[in-house]
């Protein structure tokens, strides 16, 4: 044997062993239904150990997507670092059930997505599905999910992905958690009318939320009697923008701007510099401090509709959300140092669901079992519940549970959010 | 452009390695219907390999065969390739769906054999846009036509995200219905998808082995060596290289349409330039001149995405779909710098060069063992 | 029709009277959307801007392909690492660093920069490319081997850098905010000046390099004839790590000033460098000039073109350029293309 066959043959021989043994692992048992050791009684009440549930949470780490999906995946890491302290859930019966998940990635790719979904259902047999930062992947998913009859809740943000395409009607296993961007328009209606505006200028990104961004603004505005006076997209890593020239050529009294950052920071800088003084109104993309940090000066001014919870500290404490943003907003500045994201509120939200759901189920119960009562119980349970994204209401014939009012108006002041309400107009 | 040599496998190898297919994919099909003991194919694997895994493979060998064909054997470049593939995707999803929803020809529309009609005119008009758009671009050689292969692919691309009406933009089109043959038989669950894909893959390997091994093939394998040469024995070189190429199309096309029906939604990203540019890999990683290369690339690259994504994350806490990539990055550069032939090439001259020096040794042996009259002759070869 | 398409002559004429025909089509859906010249003008000169970063990314392009025969498909990579290591250099925290003042931290963040950049460059052929050249792999093989590298360096990044987008502050005044040049209606940030300022000075540096020094010259002379480059003594493997390295240190110029433009991110690498390939192919991938004057054209048509149908399409107009270049002039539009468009 010549020394490259030697040496590629002991690389991949050393590559395959590596990989092979790491992955060896005795198919762990699930844990015994007994009691504990007798020591302990002393200190705690008997408590008996039931299966252990397993959710499966893929956000859109890497890909286009990831602005969205590592928050929601920090978020996550936090959520499985609380049940592992506290060693899971207690059903209603007293048996205690580790809780465990599993954290995965959709790469942004629809492929990808898929095939982790039916890994988590078929192979990880979790209970519930937690996944999708964005539209396309999520709408992958929710066939995948409805097929195996699996609760699934998505992150992501057009009511497409609950309704089922054929019939109009919800579809009975998939929810979501994102506020959606028709009721953004409702605001944006209420706030070009206040601004005595005529025409309107859409810039959007290129992307399924940036148009779902555009069709739902320009479908309301249209029927509230403005003009569209010009409409174009731009990719999120544009350096150059034409559109701008356009929206200057176009005569327009008010822009609307659907994207998340950088994107829509860099339109508004180049928006900015060509017309410092026109108004602009964004979508609930942009309610991160990353908007403001890659926007600098520019910022300031803009305004658009997000959740409180980016203020928290600020919000009364009568208000139904304070204690879960006080607690959300807590434990991810502490867990990543950096400021709050609505997006990783998602995630917060989302896993609410299923652990509430999941504290109320009895032990014995099959997956098939289980996987029924954790849909039946987010169909029926979540009325009035107080989430990061707003209060959710969620009926059978609204698998979305949140209407405008989950939105407060914000302006960006000298670098800070603050609430712009509508007295103020 | 060199593409690497050829291999020329005899028929009978070629027979034997079609059996060994066939019995593989019975076998796994069988034992996840069956379940004997109670064992499923994740058992044997761990959990590593899914039927999700194993049809998306199915899907891409056949594409990668069609590119295969056009690449290894006639030596014309694709970096286009997905936009064909994305063709008979779209065209078999709009056709199921939209049709529906708009009420077009009720009666056909909503019937079992309507998906598989609009399976072959996928087919019909992918290969029909290949010949349109051959012609012209056949005449560029090497690096050229790769150039303009990525540029047709994009402008595809670009259209299937910005056709909102037709195509549904970046969301695409969900709710795709399943194959199904007469009115009882519906292809789905999964374990009977996986029989139809693969059942296409062998039928399509099938095929290809046929072409290469014709006179078709040979005139390919000419123009692959020199075009002017080819051109100059009197093959018509135009002809041959506009028909593989309209081959190609239609194989990636039919490929796109099973992916259709398999996902249940066609969205853009899996037929933009990454994705092509992934084909190639996967042609070259195999073997660019060797069908039963295009069958091991997919299956080598699939499978160690799949294991370091379900290993990954152990070795590496925290670690998401980048670390992963590293990994592929850095696999794929490996192979390339040490079999550049492919990986099935690079494995049979292991295993001649492993026999050859086996019989030497045992020459050596020999020849210091036995009478002096064998020492006059040379053995050295 | 086929005559006027088989001769030079005839193809030369056609592309003149589609020239003609695309500005006359532009004109009138600028109309459509109330452009007048003053908008025009400002789409030309923002189009210059990104067409300049195209003509380096371009020119990298060149440099590897007329020496190795390779297509750098890591190319744009490299322009994002000059980016990032600017970023990581400027904002890094070191005691070493804070007695400095800003213009020498960004002095150095930029020099460090376009250094790291062109030693990763070197070190991607050393370990990568080298010893499949030395195992004669096939052209096909280097050309995946340049994806793999291009999939590695973008993962790294992700983890290095994370998905968020950073920023640097301009040359100019060293904050966020840029000073802007306004000219009637036009409106010129100073960064552009900058753009252009370096872009020139590279490209008198590339020129004296190629004329006056040796190593210039035989890259040149590899350029022009690889095989007699070889018979004359050039060393390949040599030159295959001078261009490589050349290349990276091209495109991390490229992205160090436009850091400031824009906000670099961790996968901006790819769709500029796919432009920057189509102005390298608009010279014939071997003619530097050519590869310049094609990024220019290129970002002027790109933005103009977006600016009067819708952004969208963008790609498309690039690359059925790219697609109609080859169909009717392979070689490019100016100069270099000495070897055939078939090669043996």
């Amino acid at each position: 044997m010549n020394s490259r066959t030697f040496v590629f043959v002991s690389l991949v021989l050393i590559l395959g062993l590596a990989l092979v043994l790491s992955g060896c692992q005795v198919p762990t048992p699930p844990p015994e239904p007994a009691a504990e050791p007798e020591a302990e009684q002393a200190a705690e009440p008997e408590v008996q150990m039931g299966a252990a549930y397993k959710i499966g949470f893929a956000p859109g780490v890497t890909g286009g997507g990831a602005f969205l999906g590592e928050p929601e995946r920090n978020v996550a890491e936090i959520i499985a670092a609380q049940l592992e302290g506290s060693g899971g859930i207690v059903g209603p019966d007293g048996v205690k059930h580790e809780v465990e998940v599993l954290i995965g990635d959709t790469e942004t790719n629809p492929d990808v997505a898929v095939s982790v979904a039916r890994r988590y259902i078929d192979e990880d047999e979790v209970v519930a599905v937690v996944a999708g930062s964005v539209t396309p992947i999520s709408l992958a998913i929710a066939e995948v999910a409805e097929e195996a009859e699996v609760p699934y809740i998505s992150m992501a943000s057009s009511l497409a992905i609950v309704t089922d395409p054929d019939t109009g009607e919800m579809r009975p296993w998939v929810f979501k958690v994102a506020q959606s961007n028709g009721d953004v328009a409702v605001w944006q209606v209420e706030r070009a009318t206040a601004l005595g505006s005529t025409s309107v200028c859409y810039l959007y990104e290129n992307t399924g939320y940036g148009k779902d961004c555009f069709n739902n603004s320009s479908a309301a505005l249209e029927a509230a009697g403005f003009e569209t006076a010009y409409e174009d997209s731009f990719e999120r890593t544009d350096t150059e923008f034409p559109q701008v020239t356009g929206v200057q050529a176009a005569g327009c009294d008010v822009v609307v701007v659907g994207a998340i950052p950088p994107g829509a920071s860099l339109a508004t800088i180049a928006l900015r510099d060509a017309m410092p003084d026109i108004p602009i109104i964004h979508g609930h993309g942009v309610c991160t401090e990353d908007f403001i940090t890659t926007a600098g000066n520019a910022a300031d001014g803009m305004e658009m509709p997000c959740s409180p919870v980016i203020i928290a500290q600020d919000v009364p404490d009568d208000h139904p959300q304070k204690d879960v943003f006080m607690a959300f907003s807590q434990a991810y500045t502490e867990y990543t140092g950096q400021p709050v994201s609505t997006f990783g509120g998602h995630g917060w939200d989302s896993l609410g669901w299923v652990i509430g759901a999941l504290e109320t189920l009895p032990d014995g119960l099959t997956l098939a079992e289980q996987r029924a009562a954790v849909r039946d119980y987010i169909e029926t349970n979540i009325k009035d519940w107080p989430g990061t994204a707003g209060v959710f209401n969620i009926t059978p014939d609204d698998h979305y549970g949140l209407t405008e009012e989950s939105f407060t108006w914000f302006k960006v002041e000298e670098g800070s959010f603050v609430p712009f309400p509508g007295e103020e107009w | 452009m060199e593409l690497g040599k050829q291999s020329r496998r005899s028929t009978y190898q070629n027979v034997v390695g079609i059996i060994v297919l066939v019995v593989a994919v019975v076998a796994v099909g069988w034992l996840e219907i069956v379940q004997p003991f109670g064992l499923r194919f994740r058992d044997l694997t761990g959990g590593m390999v899914t039927f999700d895994t194993l049809i998306r493979i199915g899907i891409f060998t056949i594409v990668v065969v069609g590119l295969n064909l056009l690449m290894g054997y006639a030596g014309q470049i694709s970096l286009g390739q997905a936009a064909f593939y994305g063709l008979g995707a779209y065209f078999s999803a709009i056709m199921t769906t939209l049709a529906i929803r708009h009420d077009v020809l009720p009666v056909m529309s909503r019937s079992w054999w309507w998906p598989w009609l609009a399976i072959l005119g996928g087919m019909a008009l992918t290969g029909g846009f290949a010949y349109l758009i051959g012609r012209p671009i056949l005449r560029l050689r090497g690096n050229y036509l790769a150039m303009a292969t990525l540029g047709v692919g994009i402008v595809l691309y670009t259209l299937f995200r910005e056709g909102d009406n037709i195509t549904g933009g970046s969301d695409g089109i969900s709710g795709i219905p399943r194959l199904a043959i007469g009115e009882g038989l519906k292809l789905w669950p999964i374990e009977r998808y996986y029989f139809l894909v693969w059942g296409v893959a062998i039928l399509v390997i099938i095929i290809a082995l046929n072409i290469v091994n014709s006179r078709v093939g040979r005139a390919l394998r000419a123009i692959h060596g020199s075009e002017v040469a080819a051109n100059v024995s009197g093959v018509n070189t135009t002809r041959s290289k506009l028909q593989i190429l309209v081959v190609s199309a239609m194989i990636a096309s039919l490929a796109g349409s099973l992916y259709a029906h398999f996902q249940a939604l066609v969205a853009p990203s899996p037929f933009g330039f990454v994705a092509s540019v992934t084909l190639v890999c996967m042609a070259a990683v195999g073997g660019l001149a060797s069908i039963w290369g295009a069958l091991f690339g997919v299956a080598f690259v699939f499978v160690v995405k799949e294991v370091l994504r379900a290993r990954m994350h152990d070795l590496l806490h925290g670690a998401g779909g980048e670390h992963e990539l590293i990994a592929y990055g850095l696999i794929l550069i490996l192979i390339m710098i040490f079999m550049p032939q492919g990986v099935v090439q690079g494995l049979t001259e292991i295993y001649q060069g492993w026999k050859k020096g086996r019989q030497q040794t045992t020459r050596a042996r020999d020849k210091t063992e036995s009478s002096p009259r064998y020492q006059l002759i040379d053995e050295s070869n | 029709m086929r005559q006027i398409l088989g001769s030079t002559r005839g193809r030369t004429a056609v592309l003149i009277v589609a020239i003609v025909a695309l500005i006359v089509l532009v004109l009138l859906l600028g109309y459509r959307k109330n452009f007048g010249p003053e908008h025009y003008a400002q789409l030309a000169i923002d189009g210059i801007r990104g067409g300049s970063i195209y003509a380096l990314i371009a020119l990298g392009f060149v440099v590897i392909h007329s020496v190795t025969g390779i297509i750098n498909f890591a190319q744009g990579e490299f322009v994002m690492l000059g980016a990032m290591l600017c970023v990581t250099v400027y904002h890094a925290e070191l005691a070493a660093l804070s007695p400095l003042s800003p213009p020498l931290k960004m002095l150095l963040a930029v020099l460090l920069a376009v250094a790291g950049t062109t030693l990763i460059g070197a070190l991607l052929e050393r370990f990568a490319i080298y010893p499949a050249r030395n195992r004669r792999a096939p052209v096909v093989a280097l050309i995946i081997i340049t994806i793999g590298a291009t999939i590695a360096i973008r993962a790294i990044a992700l983890i290095i850098w994370g998905t968020r987008p950073y920023f640097v502050p301009a040359f100019t005044t060293l904050e966020m905010e840029d000073l802007t040049l306004r000219l009637g209606t036009l409106i010129i940030k100073a960064q552009s000046f900058w753009i252009w300022g370096v872009v020139a000075v590279v490209l008198v540096a590339l020129a004296l390099f190629f004329e006056r020094t040796i190593m210039g010259k035989a890259l040149r002379a590899c350029a022009i004839n690889r095989r007699a480059a070889q018979l004359m003594g050039i060393n390949p493997s040599r030159m295959s790590l001078l261009a490589f390295a050349l290349a990276a240190a091209l495109g991390a110029v490229g992205g160090m000033v436009l850091a400031p433009a824009t906000r670099p991110t961790y996968d901006m690498g790819l769709m500029l460098g796919l432009k920057g390939f189509v102005a390298a192919i608009m010279g014939g991938l071997l003619s530097y000039p050519g590869a310049v004057v094609g990024g220019l054209v290129l970002g002027v048509v790109e933005n103009v073109g977006a600016g009067v149908t819708s952004a969208g399409y963008k790609d498309i107009i690039v690359f059925v350029i790219l697609v109609l270049i080859l169909l009717f002039r392979p070689r490019g539009f100016i100069g270099g293309g000495e070897q055939a468009v078939e090669e043996a």
